[in-house]
C-alpha cells in the first residue's frame, strides 16, 4: 500500500469517527464559523454521486479484465476518494442542518441515507479486496450503495427545491389556494383556510391533534385548544395564534415548528389583519372595500383573486411599447392611463415645436388614445378629422388652440366622446349644435369665448343632456382695488441727470397719476404719466393707478436722488459704531440707498460718536446745496440728529461754519421713515467740506428707552 | 429602480468586484444586459412599476396651497357659537385632557375662552360654515370639502410642517411632491415635476426652508424646484448676452460627452442626475417664458384671481402661476403662504391674510374648473396646525391671540376624485378635540396617494437598510371624502 493511500483511508476512519458522533450529538451548539462550513455541502455533495456513477463502468471493465493490473490499482484510489468525499460531504451536510429551517420530515430521511452512503462506500474499499472471487457479495454492496445515492439525493433535492420538484406536474406553480373568488367566496374560504390547510393541518387534525387543537374546519378551530381559544376577534396583539406566529423561532411555543414549512410574512399579515376586521368568516372577499387592508393582502397571496376594478375596461389590446416609445419625446408624451391599462392619453408641449404631422403620427396608435391635450397648441380646424380618427377618444382639451369649430361635426362620429374643452377659442354658438347632437358627450367648456350667458342658457335647454360650462364671469357691480403703480427698477433711487424714473407698464386701461410735491394725488388733477421722467433734484412722488370700473390702488411714495458732484475722497473723523460700519466712508458716496427696513446694509450707525466726515475737492467745485440722508427709527432708538452743523473752505484748517440745523425731534412713537435733510448753503467753490451730526445722548421720557443715548444712521450724502 | 441599480453598483460588492475588475468582461457584460435585475440585486420587495399610476388616478397633479403659519380653525371654517358665549371663562380640563402645551403658553395661569371676532354663515348646498372673511371661498362651497377633523402630532412649526410634507417630523425624508415625482414621475419633461412657488404675507411670519421639498434619499432630480418670487421666476435661464441658442447647445454637447465619460469612470448616479436637469434647463428656456408672460392675461383673468396676479412674488401670481404650470403637466406644485402665526392680533393679521389668500384661491379653482381640468387637479388648501379655543396674552372681544393646537383644525380640498360640496369630520363644542371620523396626517397623505393612483403601502425606496413610504407604517384611505 502506498504511503498515499495509507493517509487517505487513515484519514477515512477518523472522519468515519467524527460522523458517528454527529448522529447522536446537537450540533447547533457548535460555533457559527464551524457551522458555517455546512454551507459547502451543496458545493461539494455532487463529487459523491459523480464518483459512485463512476465506479460502476470501472467495476464492469475491471471484472472483464482480470489482468489489467494497474487500472485496478487506480480503482482502489478511486474507491477510497469517493468514501473520503461522501464523509466529507455528510460532515458538512450535519453542520448545514444544525443552522435549522429545514423540514424535519425529508431532512429525517436525508440524513440517514447520506450517512449509509458514507459508511457504504467505505465498505466498498474493503469489499474490492476480494471483488474478483465474490463478484455476488461486490454486486449487490455496489448497487445498494448506488441506490441509497440516489435516493438520499431525491430527499436531499426536495429539501432544497421544494416537495414535488421531481414530480411531474401539469401546474408549473402550485399556489395555496385553489379557490376562484366569486361574489360568495369568502375570505375565509379563499385565503386563510387554504394557508391552514397547507401548513397547520398536519399537526393539528382529526387523527393528530398536538396541544388539543384541531384546525380542521372552522367549528373545530372555535373550540381551541390547551390553552384556550385562537383568537380574540378585532384584537390581533391578544390572540395567542398571532403571538405564536410572531414569536422567535427559537422560542418553543414558536409556531409553526422549527424545521417545518413557516408562514411567510404576508400570510401572517393576513391572520392579523383578519382577527382586526373581527374575524368574521362570512366577510366576503367583493364586499372589502378596494382600499381595505386585508382586500388588499388577500390580493397580494392568492394569485387568482381577480384585480380589483378600480378603472374602466376597455376591450382593445394594449400598442406595444416600443410603438409608443418612438412616438413618445419631450413635446408629444404618450402615457398609459395606468401601468395595467391599455388606453393611451397624448399632450403636446411647446407651441414652437408643433405641428400637425405630429398629430397625425399619432395614427400608430389611433385606437388606443382616450384623450388628446392640445391646449395652447398652434392647432387649427385640420386638427379636428385627425382628432376623429381616434375611434375611442373619450377626451379632447382644445383650450386656446386656433380652432374656429367649424368643423367639430365631424366628431360626431366618436360615440365615445365626453368630454371637449374649448376656453379660449373663437368657437361661436352655430357650432354648438354639432356638439349638442353628440350622443355620449357630458361636458363642454366654453370660458373665453363668444358665447354668452344667454346662449348658454338657450343651449342647456335646447341639450339638457350636455353640461354647458362657461366659467367665471366677473360681477359688473364689484369694484377691485388695482395695484400700487411700480417702478421699472424697484431699487433705484438715485438718477443721474440723464437717466430716466419709468413706471412699470400696468394692465391696459389702467392710468398712473402722480405728484412729485408731496401732496396726495388724485385720478383727475395730477400728472397723468405717458412716458419716463428725469429726476430734478430731490424728489418725492406719490403716485397711484386708476381706471374705469375699478377701484383707485393705494399710493406709492417713493423718494428720489439726483446725483451730485462726486467728491474726490472722504474720510470718518468719528468711525461708525463697530455693529454698523458699512463700507466705511464709501457708503456715504456709493449711490446706493439703504432702505428703512434693514438697517443692517448700507447704513451707518452712530451712537457713542457724533456722525463726522471730511469731504474733498481738490480741484474746487461750486456747491449750492448738500443733501444728508437719514433715517428715523423709534422702536430702534433712531432718531433724527440732534444737530447739524456743516462747514467748509480751502482745506480742514480754514473752514468757517457753512450752516447750523436743529432737527425737529418725534413727540410720539411713529412709522419708521427716511428723513434727507436738504442744507442750502452759500453757492461758491469749495475744496474741502466738514459735516458733523450729534446724536441724542438722552432719550425722552415718553420714549420706552427713556434717558438712554440715541442713534444716527446715515447712508448718503450728495453735493449739488 | 434604475436607481436602485446604479446605487448598488456604488458600493463595492462582490459582484461589483466582478463586473469591474475583469474577470470575464465579456460575459459580465452580457449577463448585466439580460438578467440586469437578478445580478444588481433590485429591490424584489418594490412590487409596482415606477413612473406610472398603479391603478387609473382620480387626480394627474396637485396643487397644494399651503397656509404656512397654521391659520386658525375657529376663524375660517370650524364655526363654535359656544365660545363666543363662554367668552372669557376658562377652559374646562375635561376638554383639554391634559393637551401638551408650546412654550408660549404652557405657563399661562389662565386659559380663557375666546370666540371669532368674525361672523359665520352658511354656504353651498351642504350648509357649510365659513367665516366671513372667506366670501370668494365661500362661493366655490359647492366644489370643496372641508376637513374639520385634521390632526397632527407636533405642536411646533418646523416638526408640524416637515410632518406635513414628508410624514416626519424630524426632516430628511422626502417630501410629498418628491414621493410624487418618483412614484409617477414627470409628465412634462420641459419642466420639473416638482416646483415650489414662495409668497409672504403681511401676518406674523414662520419661515420656510428647503427641507420641506427636499427629496431625502431619493435621486435629486426628484427635488422640488423653487420658482424665484422676482420678475425671473427662474433664475439664469436666459442665454447670456452674446450667446445664442446654437451655441448654448454646443457647450451642453461637449458638456454632456465630459459628465459621460466622468460617469463611465465613477459611477456616480448624480452625474447622470447632472446631465438630465441640463437637458431639462435647456428645454425651458422655450417652456418657461410661455408660462411667466403676465403681459397676456385677459381682464377676466385678472378679475378672477384679483389684480395682485400681476405682481410677481404675490400669492395671487403664485395661484395663476400653479394653474398654469400645473396646466403644463408639473405634477406637483407647492405654494407657501407665510404669515398665519396669529399668537397675538390675531383679528387685524386674519383679515390681512385673508385678503390676500381668498379671491385668488377660489380664483384658482374656478379658473381649473373652467378649463375642464379640475376633475384631474386635486387643489388642497390648509395649515400644518390650528389654534387654541383659548386666548394666548391680552382677551378682547375685538382682537386677541390664539397658541398652536394640534388635535384638530380645518383644511379643505377640491377637484381630483374629491367630494365636490361636503363637509368631513365634526369636532366638539369647544373646537378642541375631533368627536368623529379623525383624519391623522398619515390619512391624508394615504388618500392623496389614492386619489393619485399609488398604493401608499406599496410606494416605498429601500434605504439603510429598510424601505420607507411616505405614511410610514401607517395611513388609511379616507374613503368619506372620495367621490
Amino acid at each position: 500500500m502506498s504511503r498515499h493511500l495509507f493517509i487517505v483511508s487513515n484519514l477515512l476512519i477518523v472522519l468515519q469517527v467524527f460522523l458517528l458522533v454527529f448522529c447522536f450529538v446537537d450540533l447547533s451548539v457548535l460555533p457559527q464559523l464551524v457551522l458555517f462550513t455546512g454551507r459547502f455541502h451543496p458545493v461539494v455533495l455532487h463529487l459523491p454521486i459523480t464518483l459512485i456513477l463512476l465506479s460502476i463502468p470501472f467495476s464492469i471493465y475491471l471484472q472483464r479484465n482480470k489482468d489489467a493490473e494497474n487500472l485496478s490499482t487506480l480503482f482502489d484510489l478511486l474507491l477510497h476518494y469517493t468514501a473520503l468525499i461522501s464523509t466529507l460531504t455528510a460532515l458538512a451536510g450535519f453542520l448545514l442542518a444544525a443552522e435549522g429551517g429545514y423540514d424535519e420530515e425529508s431532512l429525517r430521511f436525508h440524513k440517514w441515507l447520506g450517512v449509509a452512503v458514507a459508511f457504504s462506500t467505505h465498505a466498498l474499499v474493503y469489499i474490492k479486496k476480494t471483488f474478483r472471487q465474490r463478484a455476488i457479495v461486490w454486486n449487490t454492496a455496489m448497487t445498494t450503495t448506488l441506490v441509497t445515492m440516489l435516493v438520499g439525493s431525491h430527499y436531499g433535492g426536495s429539501l432544497t427545491h421544494g416537495e414535488g420538484f421531481f414530480t411531474f406536474n401539469a401546474d408549473p406553480k402550485p399556489s395555496i389556494a385553489v379557490a376562484t373568488f366569486t361574489d360568495k367566496t369568502t375570505v375565509f374560504d379563499g385565503a386563510v383556510q387554504p394557508i391552514l390547510a397547507a401548513k397547520c393541518v398536519e399537526c393539528h387534525n382529526d387523527q393528530k391533534t398536538k396541544g388539543g387543537l384541531n384546525m380542521k374546519n372552522l367549528s373545530s378551530m372555535m373550540k381551541g385548544g390547551k390553552s384556550g381559544s385562537m383568537w380574540v376577534a378585532g384584537d390581533p396583539e391578544k390572540s395567542p395564534m398571532v403571538e405564536r406566529l410572531l414569536l422567535d423561532m427559537d422560542d418553543k411555543k414558536h409556531m409553526p415548528p422549527k424545521g417545518k414549512a413557516q408562514l411567510s410574512a404576508a400570510e401572517i399579515l393576513l391572520f392579523q389583519e383578519w382577527i382586526r376586521a373581527g374575524a368574521n368568516p362570512k366577510t366576503t372577499y367583493h364586499s372589502l372595500p378596494d382600499t381595505n387592508v386585508l382586500r388588499t393582502i388577500v390580493a397580494k397571496i392568492i394569485k387568482d383573486v381577480p384585480v380589483p376594478k378600480l378603472e374602466k375596461t376597455y376591450s382593445f389590446s394594449a400598442a406595444s411599447t416600443s410603438t409608443i416609445e418612438t412616438l413618445n419625446s419631450p413635446f408629444r408624451r404618450i402615457l398609459p392611463l395606468s401601468s395595467t391599462s391599455p388606453a393611451l392619453s397624448v399632450k403636446f408641449y411647446l407651441k414652437e415645436k408643433y405641428d400637425l404631422n405630429m398629430l397625425k403620427e399619432c395614427k400608430s396608435i389611433a385606437s388606443q388614445i382616450i384623450e388628446v391635450n392640445l391646449s395652447s397648441m398652434p392647432a387649427d380646424d385640420n386638427a379636428i378629422p385627425v382628432l376623429s380618427s381616434f375611434e375611442n377618444i373619450e377626451r379632447i382639451n382644445l383650450n386656446g388652440t386656433l380652432i374656429s369649430g367649424k368643423n367639430l361635426n365631424i366628431l360626431k362620429a366618436n360615440k365615445q366622446l365626453e368630454q371637449i374643452s374649448l376656453a379660449s377659442t373663437s368657437v361661436g354658438l352655430p357650432m354648438m349644435d354639432a356638439l349638442g347632437n353628440m350622443p355620449n358627450l357630458k361636458k363642454v367648456f366654453l370660458w373665453n369665448t363668444s358665447i354668452t350667458e344667454a346662449d348658454i342658457a338657450g343651449l342647456r335647454k335646447k341639450y339638457p343632456k350636455v353640461g354647458w360650462d362657461l366659467g367665471y364671469i366677473p360681477d359688473k357691480n364689484e369694484l377691485l382695488k388695482l395695484t400700487i403703480p411700480r417702478f421699472l427698477d424697484a431699487d433705484k433711487r438715485i438718477f443721474g441727470p440723464d437717466e430716466l424714473i419709468a413706471f412699470k407698464t400696468q394692465m391696459k386701461g389702467v392710468q398712473i397719476r402722480y405728484t412729485t410735491d408731496g401732496s396726495p394725488p388724485d385720478s383727475l388733477s395730477s400728472t397723468l404719466y405717458t412716458k419716463p421722467f428725469p429726476a430734478t433734484g430731490m424728489m418725492r412722488i406719490k403716485a397711484i393707478s386708476v381706471a374705469q370700473g375699478w377701484k383707485t390702488s393705494d399710493t406709492a411714495d417713493n423718494t428720489f436722488f439726483l446725483k451730485g458732484f462726486k467728491p474726490d475722497s472722504i474720510r470718518m473723523i468719528n468711525p461708525p459704531d463697530k455693529q454698523y460700519k458699512g463700507q466705511g466712508a464709501l457708503t456715504l458716496t456709493d449711490l446706493v440707498k439703504g432702505s428703512s427696513g434693514n438697517l443692517n446694509v448700507n447704513w451707518l450707525g452712530f451712537r457713542d460718536n457724533s456722525f463726522k466726515a471730511g469731504i474733498y475737492f481738490s480741484k474746487g467745485e461750486e456747491i449750492k446745496e448738500i443733501l444728508l440722508s437719514t433715517v428715523e427709527s423709534v422702536d430702534g432708538y433712531v432718531m433724527p440728529a440732534k444737530k447739524i452743523i456743516v462747514k467748509g473752505g480751502e482745506s480742514p484748517g480754514s473752514m468757517k461754519v457753512l450752516k447750523t440745523l436743529v432737527p425737529e425731534q418725534p413727540k410720539e412713537k411713529r412709522r419708521k421713515h427716511l428723513i434727507p435733510f436738504v442744507i442750502p448753503v452759500e453757492k461758491k467753490k469749495y475744496k474741502y467740506i466738514e459735516i458733523e451730526a450729534t446724536t441724542v445722548n438722552v432719550l425722552p421720557k415718553w420714549h420706552p428707552g427713556k434717558g438712554d443715548k440715541g442713534w444716527v444712521f446715515v447712508d448718503e450724502v450728495f453735493f449739488y | 429602480m434604475e436607481n436602485q441599480e446604479k446605487q448598488f453598483r456604488l458600493n463595492v460588492t462582490r459582484r461589483h468586484f466582478l463586473t469591474k475588475a475583469g474577470l470575464g468582461f465579456g460575459s459580465a457584460a452580457l449577463g448585466s444586459m439580460l438578467f440586469k435585475d437578478q445580478l444588481f440585486g433590485v429591490d424584489q420587495q418594490q412590487t409596482i412599476p415606477l413612473g406610472l399610476a398603479q391603478y387609473a388616478p382620480k387626480a394627474k397633479r396637485i396643487i397644494y396651497l399651503f397656509q404656512n403659519g397654521a391659520p386658525s380653525q375657529l376663524e375660517t371654517f370650524d364655526y363654535k357659537p359656544l365660545l363666543n358665549k363662554m367668552h372669557g371663562e376658562e377652559l374646562p380640563a375635561s376638554i383639554r385632557m391634559g393637551q401638551r402645551l408650546t412654550g408660549m403658553t404652557a405657563n399661562q395661569e389662565k386659559f380663557p375662552l375666546v370666540g371669532s371676532t368674525f361672523g359665520f354663515s352658511q354656504h353651498g348646498q351642504s350648509g357649510a360654515w365659513i367665516s366671513e372673511l372667506f366670501p370668494n371661498i365661500a362661493s366655490i362651497a359647492d366644489d370643496i370639502c372641508i376637513v374639520k377633523t385634521m390632526n397632527t402630532e407636533a405642536i411646533n412649526h418646523d416638526p408640524a410642517l416637515t410632518f406635513f410634507q414628508t410624514g416626519a417630523q424630524q426632516g430628511n425624508r422626502p417630501s410629498m411632491g418628491a414621493w410624487m415625482s418618483y412614484g409617477l414621475g414627470s409628465e412634462n419633461s420641459n419642466l420639473p415635476s416638482y416646483t415650489v412657488l414662495l409668497s409672504r404675507g403681511r401676518g406674523n411670519g414662520q419661515g420656510v426652508y428647503s427641507k420641506l421639498w427636499t427629496n431625502g434619499f431619493l435621486d435629486s432630480v426628484h427635488q422640488g424646484v423653487v420658482f424665484s418670487s422676482g420678475e425671473d421666476p427662474v433664475l439664469y435661464l436666459k442665454n447670456p448676452e452674446g450667446h445664442d441658442k446654437q451655441s448654448r447647445r454646443d457647450m451642453l454637447d461637449q458638456l454632456a460627452k465630459f459628465n459621460s465619460e466622468a460617469f463611465e469612470n465613477f459611477g456616480d448616479p448624480e452625474i447622470n442626475t447632472r446631465i438630465k436637469q441640463y437637458e431639462m434647463s435647456y428645454r425651458m428656456q422655450s417652456a418657461v417664458p410661455e408660462l411667466t408672460d403676465l403681459s397676456k392675461e385677459s381682464d377676466t383673468t385678472i378679475k378672477l384671481y384679483g389684480p395682485d396676479c400681476l405682481v410677481p412674488g404675490t400669492y395671487a401670481a403664485n395661484c395663476l402661476l400653479a394653474r398654469k404650470l400645473s396646466e403644463s403637466g408639473v405634477r406637483f406644485v407647492q405654494l407657501y403662504h407665510q404669515g398665519w402665526d396669529t399668537h397675538g392680533n390675531l383679528a387685524n393679521d386674519m383679515r390681512m391674510q385673508a385678503e390676500d389668500v381668498d379671491r385668488a384661491s377660489a380664483g384658482l379653482i374656478k379658473d381649473l374648473k373652467q378649463r375642464g381640468l379640475l376633475d384631474e387637479t386635486l387643489v388642497i388648501w390648509g395649515g400644518e396646525f390650528g389654534r387654541t379655543n383659548y386666548c394666548q396674552g391680552k382677551i378682547d372681544v375685538a382682537n386677541y391671540g390664539r397658541d398652536h393646537h394640534p388635535k384638530c383644525f380645518s383644511i379643505w380640498m377640491a377637484g381630483g376624485g374629491i367630494k365636490p360640496g361636503m363637509v368631513y369630520g365634526e369636532t366638539d363644542e369647544f373646537g378642541y378635540n375631533p368627536i368623529k371620523d379623525p383624519v391623522s396626517v398619515h390619512d391624508f397623505h394615504a388618500t392623496v396617494l389614492h386619489l393619485m393612483g399609488i398604493n401608499h403601502e406599496q410606494l416605498t425606496y429601500r434605504h439603510l437598510g429598510r424601505r420607507y413610504r411616505l405614511t410610514d407604517v401607517a395611513g388609511q384611505v379616507v374613503n368619506g371624502i372620495i367621490a
